[in-house]
């Protein structure tokens, strides 16, 4: 072979094959020229040589006519000669470590969590596995619902409980496509078995259908077993993502238990320390599910986060799975809201119809239909008046509405001057006031020196002060225009114009004076004398709101007269409710999470925005930032807003649980908190169906003609055996074509022109 | 009370002369103005309106003006009005279509027309020429009974038989858009039961009735008065056990 490398001019270091090789692809001509047309060209030809007479000469020449169509066929196989350098391979086996969270779990009696039963027998058969290196090449993967490369030697470390999911067809998927091509000659799975996707003692057909044709086969080990195996789960928990306050939250339980015994369970629903709702379970022998329905109602807005816990007994295999937390993002379903009109009139009857279309809001309404001094010329009884129930708004049922507005309403002798303080209460306390003109409002309705007179706005004027009816176009609060009240339209410019085309008021609440802190969003001005129409303010933890006209109504029916709609007089209200109820884009320092819930790894983002006074962005404000955990880790930040007022952070938690951000900044001199929680989950699916699955790993052996073992203290993996045939592999070749040369074109040649020359020593043409 | 919204009218009244535009200061009372149009007699009870709105001022909470009004379709000031008053004993004209288009975006936008019929005839000639025009002002919307469930006959009142001067029909008639009542039609002349003369006195006897029919007319007038500035609010919640308990008990009478 040496001879024809160094013919060929070839290094002999560098190959140490050869071999031919035919490169044509298309066969079909060299068929067609070898057995048609040649056997017809030279039965052709032999007649021709009739006139020759020498036999030898006749032959001479048909020969060289067979060995001209002999080359002529060579050279439509292609030829080629291969010289290559080529290795022998080692085989490959591939062992698969468990690294699931069912993999903690612990087998009784000996309390060995089911990963400890690996790593022992890691430990005890090192040799064997050394010895294994030298006759395959052995690749180590983490296995859950995909498998990750690790090697022998990191297995200490890195070999952890901690995969959230058990799939084993989609491992052996990944696995063989990892190993297309190449030899892999068997499989070590090292697992508990319980896959998640599969029923308990169960196999899929898809994963026998993998395993019939896999190529060596697949032993398999079990981790732990199901003897003396004692749980109490809460299995599955099917509840809302977002509830509503005051609303009933529907929660579906399943409670699972394994060789529990007969026992009256508690079932209890907590938030914080506080206990919300218990239920006993009574759990029996021969039964594994109890189905649980629980109510709940959530009386307080924001992310709220509750816990589910049955009692951990001695001896359960599995501890996390007694507890589950979950998080409803609570929010308002309805803005509740107590509209209170002192007579029948337009304003409150258009006021009505934007309250009773909003899709938030609840209404209750009450019209003083007659004072005492009416006369109604009829018995109660055939009046539809009923009795104002002033206990029940005012004392029992306060703290259910988000909003109160009285709207050209005197309270005496409606309201005892005792319940007045109540709703002075109700708004500091973080509730809603809007009072709305009219000759009975203000100083009309006797408010002066009145608790409510201290939540609003703007102090009353102890001098009497008339109702004045005049025609005027109001003005905005040229330091306010980006107060979210007064935004009718999103763009500036549309939402000046908005407000310039709104039809003039009539009549207006005079002798009021604006608080120090409170924002003047609109006034009648009048030259020389500014009537403070709309004025905005905060009162404790609430909300109050002056409109100090009766005649918005206008903005909608005028404003239809004129060819326009009244759109912008709905917008007008609903931004006064979105302001008063606290909605959150309407807040100074608005605090929000990207997400809801994270899962554990994931990296958060904190989004911050600060506003000033004004409602213009607070420019390269601090912002001290506060995540703290459950329990009690804490971590702080500085960061600064942006041009619009804005800030980020992201971070990435450490470990599930649940997290309180609170920022605090300081905006001239304006303290400002707010919080939000978010929650971080770790999948605890493994431990909804934490049986170890022996038919399983039974089955993937059995199909695959590997061995199945039980793991224990004395397993020896030297009995186990793989195919390990001889896998050559080519390092690098080089070809050489044996027709497209000029030996054969000249070879071709000879033959004709010797055919050519004893044609015509024979006499022929 | 009384004295305290005199206090305020008072002062109301000082403060228009500070500040002289006087029509406007009426702008948070109630002001009904009739409907002219052309042909027929579109005023035959001059008097109805004022003194209707006089016994609103006496037996509710209701501002009123009762300065008689009347405005044409096509008068700019007509959104100033949510509540005008059509009424009539006679065929009229027909209204233009810039008029009719006008009322239709009036009623469907906020506003409410009360027509009555005060011929005190069955099928009138003004009563064909009301459901000439309704029929062009909704064509698609066909004037429809009032049921006895609607708030107009609890909003003050409690109220379970329709009268007027004359009965002619036991029911009224009306039109809903999006769930409010826009429109109604009465044709037993609840006009002549208001009516006063300048010396106060009734201008029509009642006929086939009392005293009693002229006050349950007065109430009905209240009551539509009543729907027209609160809507449905008498059929919240809060309000309903005590109104159906007292309907029981004035059934079982």
């Amino acid at each position: 072979m040496n001879i024809l490398i160094e013919w060929f001019g070839l290094d002999p270091d560098q190959f140490n094959e050869v071999a031919m090789n035919m490169a044509a692809k298309d066969l079909s001509l060299v068929w067609i020229l070898a057995l048609v047309v040649a056997p017809l060209a030279l039965w052709f030809f032999w007649t021709s040589l009739k006139r020759i007479q020498s036999p030898i000469r006749k032959i001479f020449l048909i020969a060289l006519r067979v060995l001209t169509f002999a080359v002529l066929v060579f050279m439509l196989l292609k030829p080629e000669l291969e010289f290559k350098k080529s290795h022998t391979l080692k085989n490959s086996i591939a062992v698969l470590l468990d690294d699931t969270k069912s993999m903690s779990i612990k087998t009784f009696p000996s309390e060995t969590p089911r990963i400890d039963f690996v790593r022992r027998t890691f430990e005890k058969n090192r040799n064997m596995l050394e010895s294994l290196k030298e006759k395959f090449q052995v690749d180590y993967y983490f296995a859950s619902s995909q498998i990750s490369p690790t090697s022998y030697a990191e297995l200490g470390n890195r070999y952890q409980p901690k995969k959230a999911i058990t799939d084993l067809e989609n491992t052996f998927s990944q696995l063989r496509k990892r190993y297309e091509g190449k030899s892999l000659q068997g499989v070590m799975l090292f697992s508990d078995g319980a896959d998640l996707a599969v029923e308990p003692e169960t196999v899929s057909p898809e994963m026998l259908a993998l395993l019939a044709d896999w190529e060596g086969p697949v032993h398999t080990f079990q981790a732990g077993s199901n003897e003396m195996f004692k749980d109490l789960a809460i299995e599955e928990l099917d509840s809302v993502d977002f509830g509503f306050i005051h609303q009933p939250v529907r929660l579906t339980v399943t409670i699972s238990a394994s060789n529990m015994g007969n026992k009256n369970i508690p079932l209890v629903l907590k938030e914080g320390n506080t206990i919300l709702l218990s239920r006993i379970v009574e759990v029996r022998e021969g039964q594994n599910q109890y189905p649980v329905e629980m109510e709940f109602t959530p009386g307080a807005l924001g992310k709220r986060i509750y816990t589910l816990t049955v009692p951990h007994f001695a001896g359960e295999s599995v501890a996390t799975n007694n507890r589950r937390d979950f998080q409803v993002k609570v929010i308002r379903d309805r803005i509740r809201v107590l509209h209170l009109n002192g007579r029948p009139a337009w304003d409150s009857r258009f006021l009505r119809e934007v309250l009773a279309n909003h899709p938030k809001v609840d209404l209750l309404s009450f019209f003083i239909l007659r004072t005492m001094g009416d006369d109604v010329a009829s018995p109660t009884s055939e009046l539809s008046l009923i009795p104002f129930p002033t206990n029940l708004l005012f004392s029992d049922y306060l703290n259910s509405f988000d909003l109160i507005v009285f709207q050209n309403f005197s309270y005496e002798p409606f309201i005892d001057k005792k319940y007045l303080h109540n709703i002075n209460n109700y708004v500091k306390q973080g509730g809603a006031f809007m009072m709305v003109g009219g000759e009975l409002s203000f100083q009309g309705g006797g408010y002066e020196r009145t608790a409510i007179e201290a939540i609003l706005p703007v102090q009353l004027e102890r001098t009497s002060q008339p109702f004045i009816g005049e025609s005027f176009h109001l003005q905005r609060g040229k330091s306010l225009l980006r107060h979210p009240i007064l935004q009718l339209e999103k763009e500036s410019s549309a939402n000046a114009k908005a407000w310039q085309d709104l039809p003039e008021l009539n009549g207006v609440n005079a002798g009021l004076k604006p608080r120090k802190n409170a924002h003047v969003l609109a006034e009648f001005d009048k030259g020389n004398k500014n009537y403070p129409v709309l004025v905005a303010g905060r009162v404790g933890e609430g909300r109050s709101i002056v409109v100090a006209t009766d005649s918005a109504w206008n903005w909608n029916f005028r404003r239809v007269g004129e060819g326009g709609s009244g759109r912008h007089y709905y917008k007008f209200w609903n931004n006064l409710i979105a302001w008063l109820t606290d909605d959150p884009a309407t807040r100074l320092l608005q605090l929000e999470t990207d997400k809801e819930r994270y899962e554990e790894g994931e990296d958060t983002l904190l989004r911050i925005r600060v506003l000033q006074e004004d409602y213009n962005p607070s420019i390269g404000t601090e912002v001290n930032l506060t995540i703290k955990s459950r329990e009690g880790e804490e971590i702080t930040e500085t960061i600064k807003t942006d041009d619009n007022g804005e800030a980020a952070h992201q971070w990435t938690p450490q470990r599930e649980g649940f997290y309180t951000v609170k920022v605090k900044v300081d905006v001239a001199g304006d303290k400002r908190e707010a919080d939000v929680g978010f929650s971080v989950f770790s999948e605890t699916a493994e431990f909804q169906k934490p049986k170890v699955n022996e038919t399983l790993l039974k089955r993937i052996a059995e199909v695959s003609g590997g061995r199945y073992e039980v793991l224990t203290e004395k397993t020896d993996l030297s009995a186990i055996k793989f195919p390990n045939p001889k896998v050559e592999v080519k390092t690098h070749s080089k070809s050489i074509s044996l027709w497209d040369n000029w030996w054969t074109y000249g070879l071709i040649l000879t033959f004709l022109f010797l055919d050519w020359f004893t044609r015509r020593k024979s006499g022929l043409s | 009370m009384r004295n305290l919204l005199k206090t305020i009218f008072i002062a109301s009244l000082l403060g228009s002369v500070i500040f002289p535009t006087a029509s406007d200061a009426d702008y948070s009372s109630l002001s009904i103005p009739q409907v002219k149009y052309q042909g027929g007699q579109p005023n035959p009870h001059p008097t109805a309106i004022s003194s209707l709105l006089g016994q609103v001022a006496r037996r509710t909470s209701i501002e009123v003006n009762r300065e008689p009004l009347q405005i044409k379709l096509s008068d700019p000031n007509l959104y100033r009005y949510p509540f005008i008053y059509l009424a009539g004993n006679e065929k009229f004209e027909s209204f233009s279509e810039e008029e009719l288009h006008r009322l239709r975006n009036y009623l469907s936008f906020g506003g409410f027309l009360l027509i009555d019929d005060n011929s005190a005839k069955a099928n009138s000639k003004f009563d064909t020429s009301v459901r000439e025009m309704i029929n062009q002002l909704f064509p698609q919307i066909p004037l429809q009974k009032i049921s006895r469930d609607h708030s107009i006959f609890r909003s003050f009142y409690l109220i379970n038989r329709v009268t007027g001067r004359k009965q002619i029909n036991p029911y009224m008639e009306g039109i809903k858009i999006k769930g409010r009542t826009v429109l109604v039609y009465a044709t037993n002349d609840f006009g002549g039961a208001w009516a006063r003369d300048n010396l106060g006195q009734w201008s029509y006897d009642i006929i086939g009735g009392g005293s009693r029919q002229r006050q349950l007319t007065i109430r009905l007038g209240v009551n539509i008065i009543m729907y027209a500035l609160t809507l449905d609010y008498k059929k919240d919640m809060v309000h309903l056990p005590i109104i159906l308990e007292r309907l029981r008990r004035s059934h079982s009478r």
